[in-house]
């Protein structure tokens, strides 16, 4: 489902090149759960960017559901976003002011889709979060918090989830409970992949990419 | 979950900035609101005051500017006079109801160490010229009693039987006009003959003015009159109602501009607050783009919010200015040589419209750019902290 053909990002500085990911080559396939691991810099997060389409790799080809990302326009990009791509990150980055309700139906909003009440609700029963639908992001929890970014990464029923570094902020009993959230998603179909800095979670993924310098060394 | 309920969101959460924001666009809208009723306001109660006099032109001395002419009407003094002679010749055209010669001028009131303006006018006149006003006493009925405005009795705390004194003689008050809100609050109403005699100007007037039976025959009348009677020059009502609204010309020309740099205040006061809110808030903008908004949807919001601010700024200016009306038309009227009767700044549709499309404008344009700015947010860098 996921096809990367020798993906680069080359940041230019001055006349310096700085290679993030220095040609990387795999497939990923419908209800994969990989964990990608690897030191500080290594191109993890970008990696994810590129296949969330938040980002275009210098060199190569990524190709998603039979879609070339290379040759799709803006627009095309931003509704491959919608329709198939969740995201979930360390710092959870709910909009303040706004409920958890509304801070989960956000993405809905934006790929205009209707009559989707019921299905946030539901969504909100699944994670746990139903005796705080009406709570502000301040009120909650790390851990809740966390929560209300993965259940507003799946308002828009995507096929893919990526997470990048999710437990990064959170304590162990936490961080289990998210992959355990993770892990049951999984098995309902969703291809999850998480980019994380803790070995011990990472193991419980079937499969690990382990990153170096910017290259995939398995 | 609405776009709405997003701008809302976004406008409350620095309340205090908001409403700054808001008082400033409220005040440059009420501002503009304001002289925009105002002018209105003028040129309609200018009209009806005109025609309230029941006069349908005036006689002055020729070469006496068109300006001078139409206020003598409102209480302006002209240095040329008529012979009232020509009242004589007057009486023969059999189209004329009234003749109503009329002396203006300033005298010195010692007592109260003042300068009163004194209208000079028959009596017999005076009453049929003035059906509209409330009195307290009586229009007098001998040349050493006078009648005058509310502003002078105020200002003098004098009462009906007190006495002023100009230039030696003393006359006593036998009646209050009660506020008219126009300059006639601030006239002694004295008889012609008493003020001529003041003046050493027996047989002189100011100016006639005429009432005709016949509206029909105004231009004939006017042509009939210059050609038989030399020396004079005749102004019609509408010459007035022209003339004053051209003299008021430089007035609204110099308030419009105070409005129009209220406005370019106010919309880079908006400008600033909108920007910086999308300074502080980035990362959610950011966000926004990562979970599925395009550029376009991040535009629109923050445009959206400026719009929303800016018509509700523009709604409270209106409003404000409609309740406090009376306040601004009293402040406004310091700063006018002339202006007629009666309420000038009312709530008119249309001016309430042309006022929200301003602050409309207001806000797409100081939204532009703040939009335009966090629009350019990239997403990737704000989620990599
Ligand atoms: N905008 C940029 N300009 C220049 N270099 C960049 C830019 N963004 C990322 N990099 C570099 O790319 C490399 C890979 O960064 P990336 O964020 O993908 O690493 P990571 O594996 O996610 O690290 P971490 O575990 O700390 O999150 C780093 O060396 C980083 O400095
Ligand atoms: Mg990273």
């Amino acid at each position: 489902m996921i096809e990367i053909k020798n993906i680069k990002k080359i940041y230019k500085r001055g006349a310096e090149k700085l290679y993030a990911l220095k040609g990387i080559d795999c497939s990923i396939e419908k209800g994969e759960f990989i964990a990608i691991t690897g030191p500080s810099g290594s191109g993890k997060s970008t990696f994810l960017h590129i296949i969330g389409c938040l980002d275009s790799p210098t060199e190569g080809e990524v190709i998603i559901d039979g879609i070339n990302i290379k040759n799709s326009k803006k627009k095309d990009l931003i509704n491959i976003r919608r329709q198939k791509i969740g995201f979930v990150f360390q710092n959870f980055y709910l909009i303040p002011g706004l409920n958890i309700y509304e801070n989960i139906a956000l993405p809905v909003l934006f790929s205009r889709k209707k009559n989707y009440r019921k299905k946030i609700l539901s969504l909100i029963e699944d994670l746990g979060l139903s005796h705080r639908i009406n709570h502000k992001p301040h009120q909650l929890s790390g851990g809740e918090m966390q929560r209300v970014a993965i259940a507003r990464a799946l308002a828009n029923e995507p096929e893919i989830l990526l997470a990048d570094e999710p437990t990064g902020s959170l304590d162990t009993e936490n961080s289990e409970r998210i992959f355990e959230i993770f892990r049951t998603l999984n098995n309902k179909g969703l291809t999850i992949i998480v980019a994380t800095h803790n070995l011990d979670l990472a193991k419980k993924a079937p499969k690990v990419f382990k990153f170096k310098d910017g290259l995939l060394v398995k | 979950m609405t776009f709405l309920k997003l701008y809302i969101n976004s406008l409350l959460r620095n309340k205090i900035r908001t409403l700054l924001t808001l008082i400033g666009i409220s005040a440059s809208i009420a501002i503009l609101f304001s002289i925009f009723s105002f002018n209105r306001g003028f040129e309609r109660n200018i009209k009806k005051e005109t025609e309230k006099t029941g006069l349908h032109f005036m006689i002055v001395p020729s070469g006496c500017p068109h300006e001078v002419a139409s206020l003598i009407l409102h209480g302006a003094v002209s240095p040329k006079f008529l012979d009232m002679d020509i009242t004589e010749k007057l009486r023969s055209f059999r189209e004329i109801e009234l003749i109503s010669p009329i002396i203006v001028t300033q005298a010195p009131n010692i007592k109260y160490d003042r300068i009163d303006i004194l209208y000079g006018i028959e009596f017999s006149i005076l009453k049929i010229l003035k059906p509209y006003w409330d009195i307290e006493g009586n229009i007098p009925t001998n040349d050493y009693e006078i009648i005058i405005g509310s502003d002078i009795a105020e200002h003098y705390k004098i009462k009906i039987g007190d006495t002023l004194n100009y230039k030696g003689v003393q006359f006593r008050v036998s009646g209050i006009v009660k506020r008219t809100f126009s300059q006639e609050d601030a006239y002694v109403y004295i008889s012609l003959k008493s003020l001529q005699k003041l003046l050493n100007k027996e047989g002189k007037a100011s100016a006639i003015g005429i009432r005709i039976k016949n509206i029909g025959d105004l231009n004939k009348i006017t042509e009939d009159i210059s050609n038989k009677i030399p020396g004079i020059q005749i102004v019609t009502m509408s010459q007035v109602v022209n003339s004053l609204s051209v003299m008021a010309t430089s007035a609204k020309i110099l308030s419009l501009s105070i409005a129009i740099i209220a406005i370019i205040i106010s919309a880079v006061g908006v400008m600033n607050s909108i920007l910086t809110s999308v300074f502080e808030r980035t990362s959610e903008i950011g966000i926004m783009r990562a979970i599925g908004a395009s550029k376009f949807d991040i535009f629109r919001i923050i445009i959206m919010e400026n719009i929303l601010l800016s018509i509700l700024g523009g709604v409270i200016g209106i409003l404000f200015s409609v309740i406090s009306s009376t306040v601004i038309e009293k402040f406004l009227k310091k700063f006018l040589f002339y202006l007629p009767s009666g309420k000038l700044i009312t709530f008119e549709f249309h001016i309430a419209l042309v006022c929200l499309i301003f602050s409309l404008f207001i806000g797409v344009v100081s939204g532009l750019y703040p939009a335009y700015r966090a629009s350019k947010i990239n997403p990737i860098e704000v989620i990599k902290t």
